[in-house]
């Protein structure tokens, strides 16, 4: 295990991408390090019928056509969009993508409103250019050229934060696949090597804030990645990212089962009252995607195991849980009042086990916090 | 003995054994396919197992017919359908056989109607066959399934339709579906177990990519050995307890008998026939199976004695799709892949004579093929290799990249020639990807999909759906005019003077113009008639109605027949013309066990707008005299009134004398009304608004009734026992005794009075108010009393009475607004001033007439000869003045103008003969 607090997946699977690339005969478009079918295999996960001699582990859930969709993407022409909700996974997609394909997923461009052009090109080391003038070493070049210098993926996170031109840089970037450097007198274009691609992610529910040009939009294939409603491969999801989180903090702690179902049932709950709220007033503001479930069991986790009986209960899930999705005082926590009322008490009656004390810490939390 | 299969039933046990963790019965079931093969080829009869909708399969039996020829062809399909199928002929495929129950006998009476469909398209095995058998001289066509009586019989409780909301999905409305060939694993596990191992979306790619295309290109005897052995698989992994199993072995043990009958009955040889049927049924072991001698019988139960009607409807690609559970698109690809191999395997394939839709290629056969080679085991090379596909069709592959951004652009994406480069190259590269050596159908979908679709749908259609419509589209099929019912054959004959495409599918505008086209009026009959039978879309009146009383002059229709097929070729199923079935349709609603005299009246009103048949019409109405005789509710008093009036004006402005019937029903209903008034006031369940409405019968039709020999003592006795205890009622009863004389007006305002002085009964004031508001309809004279008694409510009711009530009040109002608002605002608008300035001088008319008799007193009685002579001889003005209770004085004389007054007096005088006639007749 290394020192850092979250490695990067090329870091964190180093052993998997060496044996994979090991055994690795197909074809690899370009510089790509693993061929397209074993890109594929190391996000979804070996089966039997593989006949491989270790497992590789599911790393991503969800349909495969995305992955398969994606992976083509990045070995044609154009760039990739992994467009969805928040929390739906896209981002550990990418990373994903990157580690396997470039062994590298740490080019990473941040959008946000305070994105320049200087972010996605190039910008200047001021001290370097006023002792020894403008110059490839005193240039400072963004993630994006790094990527095309080096012929493999970069990658830009919420693409719609950052305004239309910037967005706009990446039109000739995409399509020339060049970067030129009007500075300079020679040695003034950075081209692209064979294998540079980007994978963007854009959230849906933002799509407002900055809509990408058309012209923009034609360079990239966008990939919709939808809220995962599947109760089992969400139970899966949560399973895999809580147990990551336990090995990173060496924590010994078991998440029961049944309580892992109380929180999935939960959602579910939640989720289905959000669809059929006539008003924004009635429905949670938090979106109820995975990543939220994966953050209130982490919130209880580390919360159970510091402050707790370094065990997981009911009453604890439920005050993470209140803590996590009540953000409007009154809204959300007269949506939450009623569902424990209306749900979550006729449950514990019928049902009993861990809904009861499920019920009892959701009561407290909902009482401290109004 | 030594077989053929020997080394692979012995590879596969041991492949069993290997797999030594593996469920116990994994060597029963590997080695029992093998055997399922094995013991279908030993069938002296060829037995041909085919898939549904499957190309495959068609082409294997195109060739297999050609090559064969057989004298007889035994088909898995309901026996009873058999003489419809040369009516295929006359339609453009797919079209559907169907058959369809309406009276039933043997079945519950609530599940009708009963309808069966069996759809069928041109690149089916069925058809092949059905083609080939019909058109080929000496060939027979053996349909050997259960009929539809027994595919009920055996299905207890059919499935509910829900119906879907594409009309071109619905097509087959809630119609029980049958199929020759379903072959798809019978439990959800096993589905997606090869779904998720043949890395494939849906169970329509998955058949296409391992079954579909190795086998597109087989000779017979693989094709036979592996669709056999998928077959066996399926058979032996499904459930075996369940009724739909038990169900298929049955239809098994059925369809043998049959062929042994005819093979019995006729003394072919079985080697010169042929037996197609789904690969699922080609495997059986049941003892009962077998074209030998000897081999038990199943006992088939007589069909029960409903009377079964059989037509063809159309049918279209996602109809069977949504019906049978298969993927979208699926049907449209099948087909599209049959015409793309014929065209490569340069086949021609077999077509009815006449077929719409195509061309017929005649050509006679060539001569069969006498070859009965020694069986040997395909089925090793098919299960060791991975499927064998075809190369890459580039042409095509660019043709359809083409076109996708061609249809995308048309509906509104912003795609151009780098987006069809783009898909072509992720298709391959897809295709690459998912370890095949060209892409799919499916593949060309999710490329296009990828480099095309972006954040929004600009238009009606995305692109996974324009994938669909690229890949053929889907095809909706037509029930040519030959092969129509009688009824929908009429129909179409007597609507052509209207001059339009009615077999085009969209929404077709006629325009009527009655007064100058006076020929077209049968036309418009026929519509309305449709309109009442048909369902909303089907036809729809944009401009005009039909009213009794009306005469039409101009109308304009919206038809949508092309869309509606079906409906019209179910509305054959019930009679032969148009009005036969509105009679039936009418007899029906007015003998139904819950019909009632409103509903007989609708009926009759109908017949007479649409049929024009005094008999019917007369007994429709002898149907409602009997049903409201028999009626202990006066729930439907409302619109039985309300019909019957509008009945009595149609026949008072058309016949010299009024129908018997007419004359029976107003009789019975004035005896029934009369008999059930007391009742009715008294009972909470009857509503002011049917008491009401018995009161308006009583009094609007008295005169007619009392003409017709009623008594009226009868409907008096009636009131006069009759003892509400609910306020509003209690105010009808007292309207109905003004109405009768017994209860003057001063006595009714005074009841009004006391009731709004008594402050214990003011918070049931508005009911009494609603109860003379429902008054207005049988009492209309009493339209000023009701204005104002409502403008003493509104005057003097507190607020907190007044105002929960409003809101009954205007909900009563708009509800009954026909019948009550216009006599109530034209006596209000004739009460209140018109203008504003002549309110502040305004004395409700009430107060004026209430004013003290000190006051009258002072107001001078006009001057002129009537009061003068009145005033000269007061004996008879005193004794009506005495009766009506009447204490006045006499105004003095001093009015009488000297000299006397002008006027006739002068005349009287110049001709005394008339006054001296007048007196000597008085007497004095």
């Amino acid at each position: 295990m290394t020192d850092m607090l979250r490695a990067p997946a090329e870091v964190k699977y180093a052993d998997e991408l060496d044996w994979l690339e090991s055994i690795d005969d197909g074809p690899k478009p370009f510089s790509w390090r693993l061929s397209p079918k074993m890109v594929r295999l190391f996000i979804l996960g070996s089966e039997r019928a593989d006949g491989l001699d270790r497992d590789v582990e599911q790393k991503w859930y969800g349909d495969r056509s995305f992955v398969e969709r994606s992976i083509v993407t990045l070995a044609s022409d154009r760039g990739l969009l992994l467009i969805g909700d928040p929390g739906t996974g896209k981002s550990w997609l990418a990373e994903l993508l990157s580690a396997a394909i470039s062994r590298n997923s740490t080019l990473v461009v941040q959008g946000t409103a305070g994105t320049t052009e200087d972010h996605i090109k190039y910008s200047w080391n001021v001290s370097m250019v006023i002792a020894k003038g403008q110059s490839r070493a005193s240039m400072i070049p963004s993630p994006i050229m790094t990527a095309m210098e080096g012929g493999v993926i970069g990658r830009f996170e919420e693409l719609t934060r950052s305004t239309s031109d910037v967005q706009d840089a990446l039109i000739s970037i995409l399509s020339e696949k060049y970067v030129s450097i009007p500075e300079l007198d020679d040695d003034n274009i950075v081209f692209a090597k064979p294998g540079f691609s980007i994978i963007a992610t854009a959230n849906s529910r933002d799509r407002g804030v900055n809509d990408l040009s058309s012209a923009l939009k034609r360079r990239f294939n966008f990939v919709r990645i939808p809220v995962v409603t599947n109760k089992k491969s969400e139970a899966e999801i949560v399973r895999f990212r809580t147990e990551e989180l336990l090995r990173r903090h060496n924590i010994e702690l078991e998440v029961p089962p049944t309580l892992l179902d109380v929180l999935l049932q939960s959602f579910a709950d939640l989720r289905a009252a959000s669809a059929s709220a006539t008003s924004d007033d009635e429905r949670l503001e938090s979106a109820l995607s995975t990543a939220e479930q994966i953050g209130v069991l982490e919130d209880a986790i580390l919360h159970s195991n510091f402050f707790g009986a370094r065990a997981l209960t009911a009453e604890t899930l439920a005050s993470s849980l209140v803590g996590s999705l009540a953000r409007r005082s009154p809204e959300d926590l007269a949506i939450l009042n009623k569902y424990w009322h209306g749900i979550v008490e006729p449950r514990s009656k019928e049902q009993s086990g861990e809904w009861t004390g499920f019920l009892e810490g959701g009561r407290q939390a909902i009482a401290t916090l109004s | 003995m030594s077989n053929a299969f020997d080394p692979l039933r012995d590879q596969l046990l041991g492949a069993a054994q290997a797999l030594a963790d593996g469920p116990a019965a994994l060597p029963e079931i590997l080695a029992g396919i093998v055997d399922d093969v094995d013991h279908a080829l030993r069938e002296p009869l060829e037995i041909f197992p085919v898939c549904h909708h499957s190309p495959a399969s068609a082409l294997a039996m195109l060739r297999r017919l050609r090559e064969k020829q057989p004298k007889v062809v035994y088909l898995e399909l309901c026996e009873d359908l058999q003489p419809l199928l040369t009516e295929l002929r006359n339609c453009r495929l797919p079209v559907a056989l169907q058959a369809f129950a309406s009276e039933l006998d043997g079945f519950p009476k609530e599940s009708a109607p009963l309808s069966v469909i069996a759809p069928v398209t041109e690149s089916s095995a069925e058809y092949q066959a059905i083609a080939y058998a019909l058109d080929t001289p000496g060939v027979e066509l053996v349909l050997v399934d259960r009929s539809t009586d027994h595919v009920f019989q055996w299905q207890p409780g059919a499935g509910a339709h829900t119906g879907s909301g594409e009309p071109e999905e619905d097509l087959h409305g809630d119609a029980v579906g049958v199929e020759i060939g379903d072959l798809r694993p019978r439990f959800a596990e096993l589905e997606e177990h090869l779904l998720h191992h043949g890395r494939v979306r849906h169970w329509s790619e998955w058949w296409d990519q391992y079954v579909e295309q190795p086998l597109a290109g087989a000779d017979h005897d693989t094709y036979r050995q592996v669709m056999t052995m998928i077959g066996s698989l399926f058979r032996r992994l499904a459930p075996h307890d369940t009724q739909r199993f038990g169900s298929d072995e049955d239809r098994e043990r059925y369809m043998w008998t049959r062929i042994r009958e005819h093979l019995a009955a006729t003394g072919t040889d079985p080697a010169d026939c042929l037996y197609l049927c789904g690969a699922f049924h080609a495997a059986s072991r049941l003892p009962e199976v077998g074209s030998a001698p000897g081999t038990p019988d199943f006992a088939i139960t007589p069909r029960t004695g409903t009377t079964w009607l059989y037509g063809l409807i159309p049918s279209s690609h996602s109809a069977i799709e949504a019906q049978f559970g298969l993927a979208p698109g699926s049907v449209s690809i099948a087909a599209t892949t049959w015409q793309k191999q014929l065209t490569r395997l340069r086949l021609t394939p077999f077509r009815l004579d006449g077929q719409k839709g195509g061309k017929k290629a005649r050509k006679a056969l060539p001569a069969p093929v006498a070859t009965d080679p020694p069986v040997t085991d395909h089925l090793t090379g098919y299960l060791a290799g991975p499927p064998a596909l075809d190369g890459l069709d580039e042409e095509e592959l660019r043709g359809w990249c083409v076109d996708i951004v061609r249809l995308a652009r048309r509906n509104g994406y912003l795609a151009s020639t780098a987006d069809a480069i783009a898909v072509f190259e992720t298709s391959v590269l897809l295709a690459g990807m998912r370890g095949r050596a060209r892409p799919t159908p499916y593949d060309f979908q999710d490329a296009a999909i990828t480099c095309i679709e972006k954040d929004t749908v600009p238009g009606r259609r995305d692109v996974r759906r324009l994938c669909e419509i690229l890949l053929g589209g889907d095809r909706i099929g037509q029930v040519g005019y030959d092969a129509l019912p009688p009824l929908a054959r009429d129909v179409y004959d007597r609507l052509a003077p209207l001059e339009l495409n009615l077999d085009q599918r969209s929404i077709q505008r006629a325009l009527l113009d009655l007064a100058a086209r006076p020929e077209l009026a049968p036309c418009s009959q026929l519509l309305w008639m449709l309109r009442y039978l048909l369902p909303d879309q089907a036809v729809r009146p944009i401009m005009g109605s039909r009213k009794l009383g009306e005469k039409p002059i101009q109308e304009s229709w919206d038809l949508d027949l092309g869309r509606h097929q079906r409906a019209i070729i179910e509305l054959g199923y019930e009679g032969v013309t148009v009005e036969q079935v509105l009679e039936q349709r009418l007899r029906r609603d007015a003998w139904h066990p819950d019909a009632t005299a409103a509903t007989a009246l609708k009926a009759v009103e109908h017949s007479l707008l649409f049929l024009r048949s005094p008999r019917l019409t007369d007994e429709l109405g002898a149907r409602a005299v009997e049903l409201l005789a028999a009626e202990r509710t006066v729930d439907d008093a409302p619109d039985v009134l309300r019909r019957i009036r509008r009945l009595l004006g149609h026949y008072r402005a058309t016949t010299p004398v009024l129908p018997a019937w007419c004359e029976r029903f107003v009789t019975a209903g004035y005896a029934h009304y009369c008999t059930l008034l007391p009742t009715a006031f008294v009972e909470d369940d009857t509503g002011v608004r049917q008491v009401g409405a018995m009161l308006g019968f009583l009094f609007d039709l008295e005169s007619l009734a009392l003409s017709l020999g009623c008594d009226r003592a009868q409907l008096e006795i009636a009131v006069r026992q009759s003892h509400p205890e609910s306020p509003a009622k209690l105010a009808l009863l007292w309207a109905a005794r003004h109405q009768l004389g017994d209860l003057s007006l001063a006595e009714l305002r005074a009841l009004v009075d006391d009731l709004l002085g008594n402050p214990l009964v003011v918070p049931a004031v508005p009911q009494y108010v609603s109860g003379f508001v429902q008054a207005l309809e049988p009492v209309p004279r009493m339209a000023p009393f009701v204005v104002e008694t409502l403008s003493k409510a509104f005057g003097q009711l507190p607020d907190p009475v007044l105002l929960p009530w409003l809101p009954t009040l205007i909900t009563t109002l708009r509800q009954h607004a026909a019948e009550l608002v216009p006599v109530l605002t034209r006596e209000a608008g004739r009460t209140f001033p018109a203008t504003l300035a002549a309110i502040d001088g305004w004395t409700p008319p009430w107060h004026a007439r209430r004013t003290p008799a000190g006051v009258t007193a002072a107001r001078r009685p006009p001057a002129g000869p009537v009061t003068a002579l009145l005033a000269a001889h007061p004996a008879s003005t005193d004794a009506a003045a005495g009766l009506l209770g009447c204490a006045g004085e006499w105004g003095t004389a001093h009015d009488v103008p000297e000299g006397g007054f002008a006027g006739p007096l002068p005349l009287l005088t110049a001709f005394p003969g008339t006054a001296g006639a007048v007196e000597a007749l008085l007497g004095s």
